[in-house]
C-alpha cells in the first residue's frame, strides 16, 4: 500500500472514533446526572428549575440531547464551565497554553534523558549499570507522580526555598503582554529577559516531576531496541567493514533503535496529558489539568466532557502522526492490518 | 500415524512444563525480580495481619482513628512513631491500614477486568465476524481516551467514593485483557499443534481449554502483574484528585491531606504513605518485567 | 605434518585448538571444542558440517566478531600472516616458532588489540554474511554502505583523488582529512556544504562515488549509479548479495569469510552468485574460507574441505581425497546424503539421530551416538586426528586400528 493510501486512510478512521469517544464520554455524563447542576441553587422554585431544564433540552430524549450537544460542539460550543464561572470555549486556550508550555519543556527533558540513559543500558546490556539504568526506569514508572512533586516541593520549596510554586511571579507576568499565552516565548517577545528567566524558574520543578515518569517508557523503549538493534547482522557486518565501535552505534543501530522509539511518543504524549492534571494541582499551575481536577470534584460536566474529548483528540493524533513518520522512516514497514 | 496423537500432546505437555521450570528458576536468579518478590511479601504480609499490627479503628477500620490531642506531631513522637495528621490521625496506622485498602482495590480490579477481557476477548477471537469487528470498535474507542483520564471522568460521573474509584478502574482496565486474549487465540489457531488438534478431530471447547487457554495465561499473567502495581497508582492518583471520601485510610487520600503541611515544614504526613504507594508499584512492576523476560524466549543467550 | 604435504603456497592463516564456549540457563554449551586447521594463500577451503556444528563461530573468530559475553574463548589461536607482511618482529625473518618459521610477522587475531584489529577487517580480512537482506543496514542506501569500507581504509588515496597532499595544512586541508576518516565533526558538516571547503568536498565525494561504483561494477551490477542511490529493501535478494560481495572485496583483502553466501539465495540465483565468487577468487588469487551445509557446492568450488561435526573438525583433506575416500563415518554419511541424479525417489540416505546438545558434554567421539562403527573406545576417550593419506586426516579410532570403515549408507538409509 502506498503511504499516501494509508494516509489518507487512517484519516478517514479518525473521525469515526472521535464519533465514538464523544458518544462514550457523553452517555457517561448523562448516565452521571443532570448537567444543568452548577446552575441550580436551593432558592429555585420547580418552575424555575423546568425552564432551565427546557432550556438544556433534558425533556427530550437522549439522542436529541446528543444532537443539541454535537451541534454546540462543532460551532465551537461546548458549554459552560461552572468551576471557571465562564463559557468552556472562552477559558480554554490560555489554558490549553499553560498546559502544553509545561508539557514541552518535560518533553524536552524526557526525550534528552531516555534517549541517553536507553543508549547508557543498552550498550552496557546485563552489566551493572544495565540494572541499575533499570532499576531507575522502572522506579521512574512506579513513582506516584503527585508524591514526587510533593517531596520536590518539600526539599527544594518549603526547606531550601530554591525554587517557587505557580506559573510565574505575578508582577512580572502583569508587566508584559501575552499575545501567545505560552510565558516563555511572550516574555522573549516582549524583550524581557527577567520574565524569561522567572518563566524557567517556575517551570524547572513541575517539568522535572512530569518529565520523570516519562523518562522511564522512552528509557525501556530506546533499551530494548537498541538491544534488538546490536544483535541484528548489519552491525556485525558494519563491525567487520572495520568501522570503529563509535561509528558502528551512532551511524548503524542507534540510528535504527531511535524508529520505533518514535512510536512510544504517542504514549509519552498521553502520560503527560495525565501527569499534568496531579503536577498542576500541586504545583498550582494554572492548566487544563488542574481545571479538570476541580470540575470532577465539583462535577462540571461541560468541563469534564470537554477535557476527555480535547485529550482524546490529542493522543488520537498524535499517534496517527507517529505512525506516518514512523512508516516514512522505515521503508520495510508494512503498511497494511 | 495412529502413534503421532499421545507423542503429539505429551510432548506439548512436557515441553510447557519444562519451560514453567526455566522461568521459575530464573525468576529467582534475578535479583531485580527477587526484590520485588520480597516487597511483595512484605506488603502483603502488612495488609493482611494489619489487624494485629495496628488495632482497628472502632467502629470502621478504615477511617482514620483522631487523637484531637495530639495533631501534628513529629516523626518519632511516643506512640505515633511515624507523626500525626493535622486532625491528629496516626501516619502509621495509614500506612498499614493503607496496604490493605490498596490490596482490595488491586485484587478485586484485577480479577473483575481478567474476567472481562478473557470473556469479551474469547468472543471476539472465536466467533469472529462482525461481532468480533463491533467489540474491537468499542476496544478501540476505549484506547483512545487515556487510562487515567478516562478513569477519572468515570469516576467523577459515579461520584466520589472509594467504592466508586474501584468501579471506575473495573470499566477501564479491562480492554488490554480483551486485546491479549484475541490476539492470542488468533495467533493459536494457526500455529501448527493446534491445526494438528483440528485434524485429529478434537472438540473446539477441548482445543480452548487445553491450548489456548494455558497459552494465553501467560501474557495474561505478565499484565495482571503489571497491572496490581499500575491499578494501586491510578487508584491513589485518583484518590490525591480528590475522589474518595475525606478521612479514609487510603494512601492516595493521605498524601493529598498531608500537603497542606508542608508549607509549615510537616513532611511526614505526605512522604510516607507516598513512599508505599512507590514501593508498591515498584515491586510489581519489578516482578511483572521479570517475568515478562523470563517468558519471553528472545531475551534468552543466542549462538 | 610430513614433510612431503607441505604446500607451495604459504599459509595465510591459521586456526589452532580453537575453543569457544557459550553461557547458557543450562551450562556451558561447548560450541567449538578444539578446531584446528590451515588456510593456504590463494586456496578456497570449505568448510561444512550441519547447522549449529559451530562452522560459523569459526568463521566468525577471524574476525573476532564472536559475541563475549556470552561466549568466551576457552582456548587456542586464530594466527594470519597478511600478504606482504612485514618480516616476523621475534625473529627478523629467520623463521622461528611464533611465526611458523615463515619469517613474516603473524598476529593472534583473537587477542588483537581493537586498533589494528579494525585496521584488519574490511581490509585484509572481510566477510560475506548468510543472509544480505539482514547484513545490509536497511535505512541506509547502498552507496552510503559501500563508501564506509572506503572511508575506513582508503583515505589516503581519497584525499590524494580530492587533491589534499599528504604535507597539506591548515584547517581547510585537516577538515578534509577528518571527512575522509570519517572523523568529521558538527562543525564539519555544516561547512561542507560552504563555498572554502565545498568545492574541495564535492571532489573528495566524486572520488569516493567512483570507487564505489567501481567496486559495484567489478560483481557485474548493471548500472552501479542508479544502485548506490537505492536502498537494500529495493534490490532483490541476488543483487543484495553481489553488493555484499563487491563491499567484502572493496579493499582486496587476502581472505574472505563467504558464511553461506548463497544459502538465502533462490535457488536459480544460487549458481551464478557461486560462480561470481568462484571467478572473483581466481582472478584476484584471494584466500576464501567457504562456509556452508551444502557438501554438492562445497565440491564444485572449493579446493580442499574440512568437515566439522558438533564443535571438532572430522575429516579434511582436498576435495579430491574427500569425496573419492571418505573416511570418517560422518563424511561417508555425509556424502551419501547428497542427492544425485539417478538417485530413485524415497531412497534418500540420512544419517540417524541428531546432532548431540553440546552442554558439558563428556569425553568421547561426538559422533558415536549415531555411528555405525562405534567401539568401546569411542565413548572413553576423544580420537585423534590420523593422516589416511598426505594431506588427508581423519579424526576417528578407525584409522588407528588400521580397518577401513565400509560406506556405511546401507544401514544408515533403512530409515
Amino acid at each position: 500500500m502506498q503511504l499516501r493510501d494509508y494516509i489518507v486512510r487512517r484519516l478517514m478512521i479518525l473521525p469515526v472514533l472521535i464519533f465514538g469517544v464523544s458518544i462514550v464520554v457523553f452517555a457517561l455524563t448523562r448516565i452521571g446526572g443532570s448537567p444543568i447542576g452548577v446552575y441550580l441553587s436551593h432558592e429555585m422554585n420547580a418552575d424555575e428549575v423546568a425552564a432551565l431544564e427546557e432550556r438544556f433540552h433534558l425533556n427530550e430524549p437522549l439522542v436529541v440531547q446528543y444532537w443539541y450537544w454535537l451541534k454546540g460542539a462543532l460551532s465551537g460550543d461546548f458549554g459552560y464551565s461552572g468551576v471557571a464561572s465562564a463559557p468552556v470555549s472562552e477559558v480554554f486556550w490560555p489554558k490549553f497554553a499553560a498546559t502544553m508550555e509545561l508539557s514541552v519543556f518535560s518533553a524536552i527533558v524526557a526525550v534528552w534523558l531516555g534517549l541517553w540513559l536507553g543508549v547508557f543500558a543498552g550498550t552496557r546490556r546485563n552489566r551493572w549499570q544495565d540494572h541499575l539504568t533499570r532499576v531507575v526506569a522502572v522506579s521512574g514508572a512506579s513513582l506516584p507522580l503527585f508524591w514526587f512533586g510533593i517531596v520536590l516541593l518539600i526539599v527544594f520549596w518549603a526547606n531550601l526555598g530554591w525554587f517557587p510554586v505557580g506559573r510565574s511571579t505575578a508582577d512580572l507576568w502583569a508587566s508584559i503582554p501575552h499575545p501567545t499565552g505560552f510565558y516563555t516565548l511572550d516574555a522573549i517577545l516582549a524583550g524581557n529577559v527577567q520574565a524569561f528567566l522567572d518563566a524557567l524558574w517556575h517551570l524547572f520543578l513541575p517539568s522535572i516531576t512530569l518529565g520523570f515518569g516519562a523518562v522511564a517508557i522512552i528509557t525501556r523503549m530506546m533499551r530494548s531496541a537498541l538491544v534488538e538493534e546490536l544483535q541484528q547482522d548489519y552491525v556485525d557486518a558494519a563491525r567487520a567493514k572495520g568501522l570503529p565501535e563509535r561509528l558502528v552505534l551512532k551511524r548503524h543501530a542507534r540510528r535504527n533503535a531511535l524508529v520505533p522509539t518514535i512510536t512510544v511518543i504517542g504514549l509519552t504524549i498521553a502520560f503527560l496529558m495525565q501527569g499534568a492534571i496531579a503536577a498542576e494541582i500541586i504545583y498550582r499551575w494554572p492548566g487544563l489539568g488542574r481545571w479538570m481536577a476541580d470540575a470532577v470534584v465539583r462535577g462540571d460536566q461541560a468541563t469534564i466532557m470537554t477535557y476527555v474529548l480535547f485529550t482524546s483528540v490529542l493522543f488520537l493524533f498524535a499517534n496517527l502522526i507517529v505512525d506516518i513518520i514512523y512508516a516514512k522512516l522505515d521503508p520495510r514497514v508494512r503498511l497494511g492490518d | 500415524m495412529a502413534m503421532t496423537d499421545p507423542i503429539l500432546s505429551e510432548s506439548a505437555a512436557k515441553v510447557r512444563l519444562r519451560r514453567q521450570g526455566e522461568v521459575l528458576r530464573s525468576l529467582m536468579t534475578n535479583p531485580t525480580t527477587a526484590l520485588g518478590m520480597i516487597i511483595i511479601i512484605l506488603l502483603l504480609g502488612m495488609a493482611i495481619f494489619a489487624p494485629y499490627l495496628m488495632p482497628p479503628n472502632i467502629p470502621d477500620p478504615y477511617q482514620m482513628p483522631r487523637d484531637w490531642g495530639a495533631t501534628r506531631m513529629p516523626p518519632g513522637t511516643p506512640g505515633h512513631p511515624l507523626g500525626t495528621t493535622n486532625q491528629g490521625g496516626d501516619v502509621l496506622y495509614g500506612v498499614v491500614w493503607g496496604s490493605r485498602s490498596s490490596l482490595q482495590m488491586s485484587l478485586i480490579v484485577v480479577s473483575v477486568t481478567v474476567v472481562i477481557g478473557v470473556v469479551i476477548g474469547s468472543i471476539a477471537g472465536i466467533v469472529g465476524g462482525w461481532i468480533d469487528e463491533a467489540l474491537m470498535r468499542v476496544v478501540d474507542i476505549f484506547l483512545s481516551i487515556p487510562e487515567l483520564i478516562f478513569a477519572l471522568a468515570v469516576a467523577a460521573i459515579l461520584g466520589p467514593s472509594f467504592t466508586n474509584i474501584i468501579l471506575s478502574l473495573c470499566i477501564v482496565f479491562w480492554v488490554k485483557y480483551a486485546r491479549i486474549m484475541r490476539a492470542q487465540i488468533i495467533l493459536i489457531r494457526q500455529s501448527d499443534y493446534v491445526q494438528a488438534a483440528r485434524v485429529m478431530g478434537d472438540s473446539r471447547f477441548n482445543i480452548f481449554r487445553r491450548d489456548i487457554l494455558p497459552n494465553a495465561s501467560t501474557p495474561i499473567a505478565v499484565q495482571a502483574t503489571l497491572d496490581m502495581g499500575n491499578i494501586v497508582l491510578v487508584g491513589a492518583t485518583l484518590s490525591f484528585i480528590g475522589l474518595s471520601e475525606s478521612g479514609i485510610a487510603e494512601w492516595g487520600v493521605l498524601v493529598s491531606e498531608g500537603q497542606a503541611g508542608i508549607a509549615s515544614g510537616r513532611w511526614w504526613a505526605s512522604t510516607f504513605p507516598g513512599l508505599m504507594i512507590f514501593l508498591w508499584a515498584l515491586a510489581f512492576n519489578l516482578v511483572g518485567d521479570g517475568l515478562r523476560d523470563a517468558l519471553d524466549p528472545r531475551t534468552e543467550g543466542k549462538r | 605434518m610430513t614433510a612431503h604435504d607441505m604446500p607451495k603456497a604459504p599459509v595465510i592463516a591459521e586456526v589452532r585448538d580453537l575453543r569457544v564456549q557459550f553461557d547458557s540457563k543450562r551450562g556451558n554449551v561447548h560450541a567449538v571444542d578444539g578446531v584446528g586447521f590451515q588456510i593456504r594463500d590463494g586456496e578456497m577451503l570449505g568448510l561444512v558440517g550441519e547447522t549449529g556444528c559451530g562452522k560459523s563461530v569459526t568463521g566468525r573468530a577471524f574476525l573476532n566478531l564472536i559475541p563475549r559475553p556470552p561466549a568466551k574463548i576457552a582456548g587456542g589461536r586464530v594466527l594470519f600472516r597478511p600478504r606482504g607482511g612485514a618480516p616476523c618482529p621475534d625473529c627478523a625473518g629467520e623463521g622461528c616458532e611464533a611465526c611458523g618459521r615463515t619469517g613474516t610477522e603473524t598476529v593472534d587475531l583473537l587477542t588483537l588489540p581493537p586498533k589494528p584489529m579494525r585496521a584488519i577487517r574490511g581490509a585484509r580480512i572481510a566477510m560475506i554474511f548468510q543472509d544480505p537482506g539482514k547484513a545490509l543496514n536497511p535505512t541506509l542506501t547502498i552507496g552510503a554502505q559501500l563508501a564506509e569500507v572506503f572511508l575506513q581504509h582508503r583515505s589516503e588515496a581519497l584525499l590524494a583523488e580530492a587533491g589534499v597532499s599528504p604535507e597539506e595544512t591548515g584547517w581547510q586541508a585537516n577538515a578534509l582529512r577528518r571527512m575522509a576518516r570519517e572523523e568529521d565533526r558538527w562543525l564539519d558538516r555544516r561547512l561542507k556544504g560552504l563555498p572554502p571547503l565545498s568545492s574541495a568536498a564535492a571532489k573528495l565525494d566524486a572520488a569516493l562515488d567512483a570507487h564505489v561504483a567501481a567496486a559495484l561494477a567489478e560483481t557485474q551490477i548493471p548500472n552501479p549509479a542508479r544502485v548506490m542511490r537505492a536502498y537494500p529493501h529495493e534490490l532483490s535478494g541476488g543483487m543484495r548479495q553481489r553488493v555484499m560481495i563487491a563491499q567484502a572485496l572493496a579493499c582486496d583483502p587476502d581472505l574472505i569469510i563467504a558464511d553461506e553466501p548463497t544459502t538465502a539465495l533462490d535457488v536459480t540465483i544460487q549458481a551464478r552468485i557461486l560462480d561470481l565468487i568462484k571467478t572473483l577468487q581466481r582472478k584476484r588469487r584471494t584466500s576464501v574460507l567457504y562456509i556452508s551445509h551444502d557438501l554438492s557446492l562445497v565440491r564444485r568450488v572449493c579446493d580442499r574441505v574440512a568437515v566439522m561435526y558438533a564443535g571438532r573438525i572430522a575429516e579434511i583433506g582436498t576435495v579430491a581425497q574427500v569425496f573419492a575416500d571418505p573416511r570418517h563415518p560422518y563424511t561417508q554419511g555425509l556424502i551419501a546424503a547428497v542427492p544425485r541424479a539417478g538417485t530413485g525417489r524415497g531412497h534418500l540416505a540420512s544419517i540417524p539421530g541428531s546432532v548431540p546438545e553440546l552442554v558439558d558434554p563428556p569425553p568421547g567421539c561426538r559422533f558415536a551416538d549415531r555411528c555405525a562403527h562405534v567401539m568401546a573406545e569411542c565413548t572413553r576417550a576423544n580420537p585423534v586426528a590420523r593422516e589416511v593419506a598426505p594431506g588427508h586426516q581423519s579424526v576417528c579410532f578407525l584409522e588407528k586400528t588400521g580397518q577401513t570403515a565400509a560406506p556405511a549408507t546401507s544401514e544408515a538409509s533403512t530409515t
